[in-house]
């Protein structure tokens, strides 16, 4: 393992101490794994509330800011977070108005957010929540709830945070977060595999010369391994699995996300994304606010992902509306 | 009464120690096996529960009911993963059910682990069938219904516990992230199936 850290059970708890040092302005941590805003909650807002295995960066305790999450339950690397942290996030982010929680769909996150939703039925505070499964590598459409949420995670973030903060209820931002998970659509490759420090160990093992098509964000297999292939092959490639569920017509609009897995640089994302905006320009679909980046990582992981979200215009103006978090700036 | 839940208490919290040193004796195995299919941290979660297990047991406790429900508080302040977070709901089923007045005895084993099955299935979302520790816990249940009274009830658990992972090992696993691996995992044990066998020789 070559890794830069001091031991490896210190790693989750000592890079939050790292990004609260950072952001101070930005980001406060509640117990031992709950990073909240550190601006006081505006009165009546209704609170997004998210949780996750750590390792992903900027997902998801990233995204807590203005115009986006209120706070974040924190795991381990790859591993859900607490019970009791996922309480602890709900009941932080609440301000009188209902919490939605927004997670991605993982067996340990969905499990530990409905038992801590299940303590916490009997109080006032109301809760509702809507799970990401974007990834359609994961399971065909007929099984589309069995799918991984991935980077898709990020617009429902900014959709729902963006209907929080404009005064929604949590009906209405509920609704808004539904609507946003239910559009989106992402698929991924990877190059190579990041090491999981506790474990110590790769977590995949693939070829030098190979490349592994729609592998998960933790390693889970994907469609096909096998020789690398030219930028252009492989968007065209994944916008192939992904355009025939978006059924766009000429004259829709699209936001699109050409992620980093980790490693792969910028460079290589602007690359692919000159050829998603081709094919979207050919097919005469406007791209609205397009973001290339690290934006959900797999640590050191070498791949990206793409994500396409169809637009009407409510999904379009909350997209468009200002948000602030140490990784990202609308 | 309240000497025999005493008794009761010393031999249950006997029997949950010598499950936390199984699990952490079986963490390398496990890790090992789990890194096949999933992301090779089962037993690292086990071995965090089994930590956090007998620290809790050091708690004043007098009743059964009491002991569970300080060992599924320990599980869930271990660990968020999912392995974790189901044995959280299994010893918190048991407590429930302990609270309800109902039996921790011979005859009422096998329906405690229908109804712990059933509250995985709800919380997991994993059906029987699906090549899931579940299935181990349905088949050992099958196995303590069947036996005779005068059967040795370990004896019987372990058949059960072996028989599932037998029957299982030819098929494919149908859900959570070994289910991505598909045709892969016929032939492989699951690892949580894995863990229950090392769980019931411990007790």
């Amino acid at each position: 393992m070559k890794k830069i850290l001091n031991a490896p059970k210190a790693y989750v708890d000592e890079m939050l101490e790292g990004i609260c040092a950072a952001y101070p302005e930005s980001y406060r941590l509640v117990g031992e794994r709950v990073l909240m805003r550190s601006e006081k909650p505006i009165n009546g807002k209704v609170g997004v509330v998210t949780g996750g295995g750590s390792g992903h960066l900027p997902v998801f305790l990233g995204y807590v800011g203005h115009g986006l999450l209120d706070a974040c339950a924190v795991g381990n690397v790859f591993a859900g977070p607490r019970v009791a942290d996922c309480k602890l996030a709900i009941q932080s982010a609440d301000s009188g108005n209902g919490v939605l929680i927004l997670y991605g769909n993982y067996g340990g996150d969905r499990m530990n957010f409905d038992m801590a939703l299940e303590q916490l039925e009997s109080s006032t505070l109301k809760i509702n929540s809507v799970c990401v499964a974007d990834d359609v590598a994961s399971a065909s459409l007929v099984d589309k709830e069995k799918r991984r949420g991935v980077a898709g995670m990020v617009f429902a973030f900014k959709c729902a945070g963006a209907k929080a903060t404009a005064g929604g209820t949590l009906d209405q931002v509920t609704t808004v977060a539904k609507k946003a998970a239910q559009a989106c659509r992402s698929i991924g490759v990877a190059l190579t595999p990041c090491v999981v420090p506790e474990s110590g160990n790769a977590s995949f093992s693939i070829a030098d010369s190979e490349i592994e098509f729609g592998m998960g964000i933790h390693g889970e297999p994907g469609i096909w391994r096998g020789p690398l292939k030219s930028a252009d092959a492989l968007t065209d490639e994944m916008l192939e699995l992904l355009l025939p569920e978006l059924n766009f017509t000429r004259g829709d609009k699209t936001a699109v996300l050409v992620n980093s897995l980790g490693a792969t640089p910028h460079e290589e994302l602007f690359i692919v994304y000159r050829r998603v905006a081709k094919k979207l320009e050919s097919l005469g679909v406007q791209v609205v606010m397009p973001l290339v980046g690290r934006y959900a990582t797999s640590m050191e992981m070498t791949g990206l992902s793409l994500t396409l979200m169809p637009l009407d215009s409510e999904l379009e103006n909350l997209l468009l509306a200002p948000a602030d978090c140490p990784f990202w700036k609308v | 009464m309240e000497s025999i839940d005493i008794d009761q208490a010393v031999y249950l919290k006997s029997a949950l120690l010598r499950w936390a040193s199984a699990m952490e004796k079986a963490a390398p195995e496990l890790n090992e096996r789990d890194a096949q299919l999933g992301d090779g941290d089962l037993g690292v979660t086990l071995e965090k529960c089994a930590k956090n297990v007998i620290a809790a047991l050091d708690k004043e406790a007098s009743s059964p009911y009491e002991i569970f429900k300080n060992v599924s508080q320990a599980c869930a302040d271990a660990s968020g993963s999912s392995f974790g977070t189901l044995l959280t709901s299994g010893f918190f089923a048991t407590a429930k059910w302990l609270q309800e007045g109902k039996d921790l005895d011979r005859n009422s084993l096998s329906e405690l682990l229908n109804h712990i099955v059933q509250k995985l299935s709800k919380r997991g979302g994993a059906s029987l069938g699906d090549k899931t520790m579940l299935d181990s816990l349905h088949a050992i249940s099958i196995a303590i219904e069947n036996c005779g009274a005068q059967e040795d009830l370990s004896k019987v658990a372990l058949q059960g516990a072996l028989k599932a992972i037998e029957d299982f090992r030819n098929q494919p696993n149908k859900i959570g992230r070994a289910r991505m691996f598909a045709e892969k995992t016929i032939g492989l044990d699951d690892p949580g199936m894995v863990a229950v066998l090392r769980m019931v020789e411990s007790i």
